[in-house]
């Protein structure tokens, strides 16, 4: 996006005066990742394809409450999560349980054997994909989104503490399921 | 410094690296990072096991393709959402024309209005003694499907001829469109980065564009 081109701010600002075609733009620019962001949270595209074109109905009905305290993004992402975890909570799905962490290292679904004939990259993609929903979320939220820890606590609505620890603890995981892989890895 | 202290700094920095490289730490903990990484051997090491998990979480996301119609059937989404109605403001033979349109659902009345920018673009060429320049339609001439391109919208009261004598300026060409959207796609021949960001700029600062959105740019690394 270059600098001549209007800040998401100010499109949100002529979105809030009734501009559709504001929220067009910002629909193109930011739909893939928040897309992406559903996907990632409920497993379903066809719910994410409902929830995603919801988070830029909601932007159309909200912005004149938009008070720029955070970035477009994240404000996007938060409304995301919102209705994602709504969705899955009328769906009555459940989260994946933490304990399905186990099996990221145990390869209950992944012998040894197949782990060891992919490079180390696909491995790694398929212990990320294989995180708890809340360890995964935080993972994709700064090296896919590059939201801060307080941007990520705001999109989940939770405290930086929290943020750190279920960084710390999804890297830790990640760290021991390489290593029962077989790859080498300094921490933890 | 204990083993223990020095393991729970490295589990400080473990978790603050990948916020490290996405760039948004500062104050104390930007300064803690890269300190550590300053004088620690392992803490190299450890900056490209999160490159790593950066460039796999990036992979695992952008696998995931959004469907090609979603553009479209959000608009078709937002017609139906109330809101204040957009009024057409120049008093030209377009916005007469546009006027027409005004009767029906907005999505539609847009996309019909484009289909006629679309139109009138052609015929502009088409009309002996018209338009003299270097503007082109797609098929034409070349490989547009390789060109860098952007994607832009008009607003509905544009002057056809600011249009036009912009894009045969710029050497610009009309690749594709309009969607049902009204979006045009603007082949720009550029050869580097630089001077395709220039043209984005140029295009965005017309008072006729309404929205330019970056497409395929050139690559080399500027």
């Amino acid at each position: 996006m270059t600098a001549a081109t209007e800040t998401d701010r100010a499109l949100v600002g002529r979105v809030a005066k009734g501009d559709r075609a504001a929220v067009r733009l910002l629909f193109m620019r930011h739909h893939a990742r928040v897309y992406r962001f559903v996907v990632r949270q409920t497993g379903s595209e066809m719910m994410a394809d409902d929830i995603a074109n919801e988070v830029f109905l909601e932007l159309w009905r909200q912005a004149p409450g938009f008070e720029g305290r955070s970035e477009v993004s994240t404000w996007l992402l938060g409304i995301a999560r919102f209705k994602a975890l709504s969705s899955l909570r009328k769906k009555k799905e459940d989260w994946i349980d933490d304990d399905d962490a186990a099996q990221v290292a145990d390869g209950a679904d992944s012998p040894e054997v197949v782990t060891m004939k992919e490079d180390k990259g696909a491995a790694l993609r398929r212990f990320i994909d294989a995180l708890p929903e809340e360890h995964r979320t935080v993972i994709d939220l700064a090296y896919y989104h590059g939201q801060s820890v307080s941007e990520i606590g705001e999109v989940l609505g939770i405290p930086v503490a929290t943020v750190k620890t279920r960084m710390f603890y999804a890297r830790k995981k990640l760290g021991e399921a390489l290593k029962a892989a077989g790859y080498d890895r300094g921490w933890p | 410094m204990s083993a223990a202290e020095k393991m729970s700094r490295r589990d400080e920095m473990e978790t603050l690296l990948p916020f490290y490289l996405n760039g948004s730490l500062e104050g104390a903990e930007l300064e803690a990072v890269e300190e550590w990484l300053a004088t620690d051997p392992a803490a190299l090491a450890a900056l490209g096991e999160a490159e790593a998990e950066f460039s796999s979480t990036a992979a695992s996301n952008e696998a995931i393709r959004p469907p090609a119609d979603a553009l479209s059937r959000f608009a078709r989404a937002l017609d139906a959402e109330a809101g204040p109605v957009r009024a057409p403001a120049a008093s030209s033979w377009l916005t007469q024309a546009w006027g027409r349109f005004t009767a029906v659902p907005a999505g539609v009345a847009w996309a019909a209005a484009a289909a006629l920018l679309a139109l009138v673009v052609v015929q502009a060429f088409e009309q002996p003694g018209g338009i003299d320049s270097d503007f082109e339609i797609a098929g034409q001439q070349g490989d547009l499907a390789k060109m860098p391109f952007a994607l832009v919208t008009f607003k509905p009261d544009a002057k056809m001829a600011d249009i036009v004598a912009f894009l045969g300026e710029h050497q610009l060409k009309i690749a594709a469109g309009p969607t049902a959207e009204g979006v045009f796609r603007l082949g720009i021949p550029a050869a580097t980065a630089a001077d395709y960001e220039k043209v984005l700029g140029l295009i965005a600062a017309q008072p006729f564009a309404e929205a330019v959105v970056e497409g395929r740019k050139p690559v080399d690394g500027g």
